[in-house]
């Protein structure tokens, strides 16, 4: 079985008089380990497919088996705890709860799974450290720079031990040098950790990191192949 | 859990105190409320006391026996009131003094010194019904009473009016020429009583007074009082006891069973009552006043939790979507108003503690803290936040993840 199962999933949005398909009919399956880069013009039904995936929002219809879970079958209010147990968010603007440190934020998931303080420190500790971040972990989000903010909320998404991790334009705030940074972060926790990962995207250099590729166009899946990922390259750099 | 609990505590505290002078403001309001309950309960019951330690040094369990001042015309004979009925009460159960009151101001002259004192012609039964002492000397013997001897016990301030550091005791002072001599001097009560204050006056017995000051009464008999002073033992069965008096005197005034009674009972029973009654009604209405200013304060909550709830809807995205349940969202926020509340009710509560002793200083008060008072207002300060804090908590609660994250 799939660690990510979608059939026929449709969301409609009624604008006025006029039905908008942010998703037309998307069935696809992912695998545990995959490395998935969705990519998609603005419009194009990724994100909405990012949403009802990480289960921030439910489909109009079709089914979606998480883990062997129906999502589709479970009330919203119940998906709190799916989302803490199988998935980690990774955003595009960080989202880290400023006022509050790195190590903070980095507990906050298992605060909401009861997991007791001493362990939740040390985990979190161990999550930071799996970033590089361990020095920094009492620092605050604005005194840390973007690559640095991306990197906690990396290890706010492992800490959990999470299978998924869904990553909305991780590197969309980033610089070049930052970006190629959590890629290859993204990378490592693919191959060494076995974490399956699905990032959106609309820049191929960052794309070319995943070992799949799914496009979109129009709420459907337009195309869908395995690639060999290649780094980012100096002369795209240098483009830059 | 208890970790969980305690680590949403202080995310709330965090959020805060990241706002102090918000905070500050928002706490004001149930700040000012809780501290005007907690000063207007505790001046209200200081108030009510003190009506009532005013009236009991007076003496609640006090009945005055006199003859009215507007007679029923259709009494044809009307008896005066006498030692008769005195001794006549002294009988009768649950009555523990009654004593013959008359009194009269004279101007009492010592050696140069002459000053214009309230004198009472009575008999010992009077330290009982007032529940008076003797400091120095004594008081008047049944002897010097049957013998309308000149003697005279003075008040303590008097005496140290007239006398200042000299002794007064068997010394000579004049009364309306009539020489008296000082037999004994009070013990200083500190209070007034009813139109009588005996630290400012002197008691003569009331036979020499009747007989050779000729005072009291304008009747032609010469055994006349002004009136009696009754102590019963019993305030609860002053009724009662009252009814019985009534009868009494009926029988010594030889009143026909259908005839209407030539006396009147006065007590003050009534009279507290109904002075208690209105500062009660005050201190309810301050009260009032307090409470509607500690819902205004809840409100201030409110309104600063519910910008919170909207300030933060990125936050309450990020949280949900990394595990919070719509519950931890929920508590989080109650969590938050509620703390705020109760810092607000706290330092209410210390200023209201301050403000009481503050009054109760300056306006020469007993300070009546009531512990009441203060778990109610904490109580009260606490379901504010909880009642107030809700809706925008359930707000909060009722977002849903996605739009929460999408909110700029």
């Amino acid at each position: 079985m799939s660690l990510i199962d979608t059939r026929d999933l449709y969301k409609i949005y009624q604008v006025g008089d006029v039905e908008v398909k942010a998703l037309n009919g998307v069935s696809i399956a992912i695998e545990k380990g995959e490395f998935v880069a969705v990519m998609g013009p603005s419009g194009s039904g990724k994100s909405t497919f990012m949403n009802i995936l990480g289960c921030l929002d439910k489909p109009t219809c079709g089914t979606y088996i998480l883990d062997g879970i129906d999502v589709t079958a479970t009330d919203l209010s119940k998906l709190a705890g799916v989302r803490n147990r199988k998935i980690g968010f990774v955003f595009q603007g960080f989202n880290l709860i400023k006022r509050t440190t790195a190590i903070e934020n980095v507990e906050l998931p298992m605060i909401y799974n009861h997991t007791p303080a001493a362990q939740r420190h040390k985990k979190a500790m161990e999550a930071l450290e799996a970033v590089g971040l361990a020095q920094r972990a009492y620092h605050l989000p604005n005194q840390l720079s973007g690559g640095q903010q991306q990197r906690v909320a990396i290890a706010r998404s492992l800490v959990c031990d999470a299978p998924i991790i869904f990553a909305d334009e991780p590197t969309g705030n980033l610089d070049t040098k930052m970006s190629i940074e959590v890629m290859d972060l993204f990378t490592r926790l693919n191959k060494e950790m076995g974490k399956t990962i699905i990032l959106i995207t609309h820049e191929p250099d960052i794309a070319q990191y995943a070992t799949r590729l799914i496009k979109f166009k129009d709420g459907q899946k337009m195309s869908d192949e395995i690639q060999t990922p290649t780094a980012a390259k100096p002369a795209s750099m240098e483009g830059l | 859990m208890i970790d969980s609990f305690l680590a949403v505590f202080k995310i709330s505290l965090k959020a805060i105190f990241a706002n102090k002078m918000r905070a500050a403001l928002t706490s004001l309001g149930i700040i000012i409320g809780v501290a005007a309950v907690i000063t207007v309960l505790a001046v209200g019951s200081a108030t009510k006391k003190s009506i009532a330690d005013r009236f009991s040094n007076m003496g609640t369990n006090i009945i005055f026996l006199r003859q009215p001042w507007d007679l029923d015309e259709s009494i044809s004979s009307p008896k005066d009131v006498t030692m008769d009925d005195v001794v006549a009460i002294r009988e009768v159960e649950g009555v523990s003094a009654a004593a013959p009151y008359i009194q009269t101001s004279f101007d009492v002259k010592y050696k140069n010194t002459s000053v214009s004192l309230s004198a009472l012609a009575t008999d010992t039964d009077i330290f009982k019904a007032y529940d008076w002492s003797v400091d120095k000397g004594r008081s008047f013997t049944e002897k010097e009473i049957a013998s309308y001897a000149q003697v005279m016990v003075i008040g303590a301030t008097a005496a140290q009016t007239i006398f200042g550091d000299v002794d007064p005791l068997n010394k000579t002072v004049v009364l309306s020429n009539i020489p008296f001599t000082v037999v004994g001097v009070t013990k200083k009560t500190g209070s007034s009583g009813f139109g009588f204050n005996i630290d400012e006056g002197a008691l003569i017995p009331y036979t020499t007074g009747k007989v050779k000051l000729n005072s009291g009464w304008q009747s032609s008999n010469r055994r006349a009082l002004d009136r009696v002073v009754i102590k019963v033992e019993d305030f609860n069965k002053i009724e009662n006891t009252k009814v019985d008096i009534q009868n009494t005197v009926r029988n010594t005034h030889h009143i026909h069973p259908l005839g209407k009674d030539d006396f009147q009972l006065d007590d003050f029973a009534s009279f507290v009552e109904q002075a208690k009654s209105t500062a009660t009604t005050m201190s309810l209405f301050l009260g009032i006043i307090g409470a509607v200013s500690l819902i205004v304060g809840g409100i201030g909550v409110m309104n600063i939790m519910l910008v919170s709830v909207t300030e933060r809807t990125r936050e309450i995205g990020i949280r949900m979507a990394i595990g919070a349940t719509s519950w931890n969202i929920r508590l989080q926020f109650l969590v938050e108003s509620v703390t705020l509340s109760c810092m607000g009710g706290l330092i209410g509560i210390v200023l209201g503690v301050i403000f009481t002793l503050f009054v109760a200083k300056y306006m020469s008060l007993s300070a009546q803290l009531s512990v009441w008072a203060i778990v109610v207002s904490a109580g009260f300060s606490a379901a504010t936040g909880i009642f107030f804090g809700y809706y925008p908590a359930y707000k909060a609660s009722k977002l849903t993840p996605i739009d929460a994250l999408r909110y700029e």
